[in-house]
């Protein structure tokens, strides 16, 4: 067992791996990493059994306040902080986390452990005193929204005395003066947001029974902008745009995580942590291997430096480019990790149709003259024209005229103007930004870091941008479509999906007679409806549509006629292996 | 509050209502609701079409004028006008997320939500749900201040279980009292208790 601090709270300090029913999904994963001897911010955990108790009780178990104050002893010696005292001050995450994830459930309150006291500390320590300020401000906003249930909006040029007293008037009870007791109210309203509305229907939609309980992660809260050898970043075990199998990751030295995803700052390839940090490098490569090798897929890993101690925040399957899904999903057959069945689940037609559309003709970028150059950030080929403004790429879009969207960076308010657009660039970020993030998941060919200023003289003019490249060339160039055949990896995915594939796919025309899609496309669920056992269908709907592959199968055909192949093909194979 | 002044005002909300739907609104019997919208027809300030009412052009104007006394008091309570306030703050990402219902991205265009993506629908409508609980605190102060207004609680809730049940046509269809319908009546009747304008 993770160590046990009472009957309640244990102590995740990789010893052991509990039961997720014990402690629940986010803990779970922070003993996981422990339990792999990878070195992740301590925390303790307040266990389901003791929500269960709260909830039949309606009070806490009478010794939870000691078991949680032995969990904050336990932070504050292997942290070597005070929780809310200096001279070092200790501020905690807390984070709901039951079992099986659910919607309803409470979202995690930050930098809890801060006052006025601690503000000045940490300002102190970390020589920055608006970013010990702006800790305090989202703290306070996060427990007046989730805590105290209050929609007050914090301005952020205030002072902590008037947040406080926003809040009181709005929620009409103040945030508590003394951090134990934030901390204890903070892990009621996680115990007493199993009970929302949604939670419970979810639960009874989904027969889950109502008296398993979330558990409360507590963790220590790290900082990566403490000291030159401070910082934070995001490694991935292998490359998600090519698929290669070398790590590729960012880092930005005095920094927190958020600024990393803002791209307000362009963060640097590892190559320089390497340089400046060589054992964190090395320990980070191996904590990347081990967590591929534990998950069976390519990971995402979110780090942070403080002072020199390497600590891993958070770890997932990572997501990934076309090409590179293709590619991963082949090799890790190959290294013996999956076999083909999981492979073919592992790549999505969507991204199978990304790698058949269009691209740049061999040769067509000689001589062409390169308007600006950035961080290839999300591949494939995009021409238009370069329009500065996210409402008019939407709008000029809508008329049919083809826009590549140049901001200085983008955030959530720019995403139709990303949807709208060819292409995307922006002057700041890295390849971790929101636009590159955003774009791929689009399959928008994408090019960040251009650099400021770059991009405002080239409004109005045609461009067409290389986002595997990371170059923008002035004027249309030519552009060739491939094709699945002339494709290593992608002719062995179709040799999977044909063997799995309950139907024939293919692009060649069928002798006899087929039903045709394309000519009745508006009545196609009519046709599906009317087909026979053993029908032939074609139709261009079979490579777009996924759905339309397992209606058709579902509805008795055996043969599907489209071009591209492929994509329709993973579809039916992913459709029969699901079965 | 005179029941007269609130009857008119239910008929402006609601548009073109019956007096049953009116009568919810206001919380008054629909007995007394219906003689009392016959005697707006009577006196001129309302017509009846079929069971439904109408309010005539020169009753909108005079009654757009009688909000300042009616509710000058709620408009000097500074909790009301800051749970107003946060209501609107609210408004801007329901907004948003009722244009995520209504259209969806399909190979890179902006198109209307056919609603044949059920996992797209499944989410829009468990974002309404997060909302919908934020917006209820909000609205539990509002009634605090005007306990009328607890009808558009109970029966946002009662369209939210009914799209979370999967009749989705309860999000924003506009021939029904969908959440988004009732929304939209909701916030006109604010903009009159506080005396502004919409804002688009």
């Amino acid at each position: 067992m993770a160590t046990p601090l009472g009957d309640w709270v244990l102590a995740l300090d990789g010893s052991t791996l509990p039961d997720k029913a014990l402690i629940g999904g986010k803990a779970w994963s922070i003993a996981r990493m422990g339990a792999l001897g990878l070195r992740v911010p301590p925390a303790f955990v307040i266990t389901t059994r003791a929500c269960a108790h709260y909830l039949h009780e309606g009070s806490e178990p009478a010794s939870l306040a000691q078991e949680i104050a032995a969990g904050i002893a336990w932070l504050e010696q292997q942290t070597g902080r005070r929780f809310g005292a200096g001279p070092n001050p200790l501020l905690v995450s807390v984070r709901s986390g039951a079992p099986i994830s659910m919607p309803g459930m409470m979202d995690t309150v930050l930098n809890l452990g801060i006052t006025d006291e601690t503000e000045a500390l940490l300002a102190e320590e970390c020589g920055d005193p608006g970013f010990a300020r702006d800790t305090h401000r989202r703290f306070l906003d996060l427990y007046a929204h989730i805590v105290l249930k209050s929609e007050t909006a914090l301005a952020t040029d205030g002072r902590p005395a008037d947040w406080r007293n926003a809040i009181a008037s709005d929620a009409g009870e103040s945030v508590p003066g003394r951090v134990e007791e934030q901390l204890a109210r903070a892990v009621h309203a996680v115990f007493e947001s199993w009970n929302s509305r949604r939670a419970r229907r979810y639960r009874e939609h989904h027969d889950i029974p109502h008296d398993l309980g979330t558990a409360v992660a507590v963790q220590a809260m790290v900082f990566g902008n403490m000291d030159e050898n401070s910082g934070t970043g995001v490694l991935f075990s292998r490359n998600p745009l090519s698929g290669a199998p070398t790590p590729y990751g960012e880092y930005l030295a005095r920094a927190q995580g958020e600024d990393i995803v803002s791209g307000k700052h362009t963060p640097q390839p590892l190559e320089a942590l390497r340089t400046h940090m060589p054992h964190v490098h090395e320990e980070l490569l191996t904590a990347a291997r081990l967590l591929e090798d534990a998950g069976g897929d390519v990971q995402d890993i979110e780090f942070t430096l403080e002072k020199g101690t390497l600590y891993l925040l958070q770890t997932r399957a990572a997501k990934r480019a076309p090409r590179a899904a293709v590619k991963i999903a082949v090799d890790m057959v190959a290294e013996g990790r999956i076999d083909p069945s999981e492979a073919l689940a592992r790549v999505s037609s969507e991204q199978v149709r990304t790698l058949l559309s269009p691209q740049l003709a061999n040769g067509a970028a000689l001589g062409a003259e390169i308007a600006a150059r950035g961080e290839a950030a999300s591949p494939g080929i995009g021409t238009g024209a370069v329009v500065l403004d996210s409402d008019e790429a939407e709008r000029r879009a809508a008329n049919g005229e083809a826009v590549v969207l140049a901001r200085a960076t983008t955030s959530p308010n720019d995403l139709h103007g990303m949807i709208a657009a060819r292409a995307i660039l922006t002057e700041q970020g890295g390849s971790t930004s929101h636009a590159a993030v955003v774009g791929r998941a689009l399959g928008r060919p994408c090019v960040v870091g251009c650099g400021a200023g770059s991009l405002d003289a080239l409004a109005g003019e045609t461009v067409t941008v290389d986002g595997q490249n990371g170059i923008v060339y002035r004027g249309a160039l030519e552009v060739v479509t491939p094709h699945e055949n002339d494709d290593a990896a992608l002719r062995q995915i179709a040799a999977w999906a044909a063997h799995q594939s309950p139907v024939l796919v293919t692009s060649e025309p069928r002798n006899g007679v087929s039903v045709r899609f394309d000519e009745n496309i508006e009545q196609a669920d009519a046709l599906i409806a009317a087909l026979e056992p053993g029908a032939t269908v074609e139709g261009a709907l079979f490579t777009n549509d996924d759905k339309a592959v397992r209606a058709v199968i579902a509805a008795g055909a055996a043969t599907i006629v489209t071009s591209p192949a492929l994509p329709a093909l993973l579809a039916a194979a992913q459709a029969a292996g699901r079965e | 509050m005179s029941p007269s002044h609130l009857v008119l005002h239910g008929l402006a909300i609601k548009k073109h209502a019956d007096a049953g739907d009116i009568a919810g609104l206001i919380g008054l019997a629909p007995e007394d609701t219906a003689r009392r919208l016959d005697d707006a027809v009577t006196s001129g300030r309302a017509v009846k079409v079929g069971d439904k009412y109408l309010l005539t052009p020169l009753a909108r104007i005079a009654l757009e004028s009688d909000y300042s006394r009616h509710y000058a008091d709620l408009r000097e309570n500074a909790d009301f006008f800051a749970a107003y306030e946060a209501f609107e703050r609210i408004n801007v990402q329901l907004k948003a997320l009722i244009t995520d219902w209504q259209t969806i991205d399909v190979g890179g265009q902006r198109v209307a939500n056919d609603h044949s993506n059920s996992a797209h629908d499944a989410k829009v409508v468990d974002r309404l749900g997060e909302l919908h609980e934020r917006a209820d605190a909000i609205l539990g102060k509002l009634a605090t201040g005007l306990p009328r207004l607890d009808y558009y609680r109970r029966n946002l809730l009662s369209a939210l279980e009914k799209a979370e049940d999967g009749a989705i046509e309860w999000v924003s269809d506009a021939k029904i009292e969908s959440y988004h319908t009732l929304w939209f009546e909701l916030h006109e009747d604010l903009l009159r208790i506080v005396g502004k304008e919409r804002a688009e």
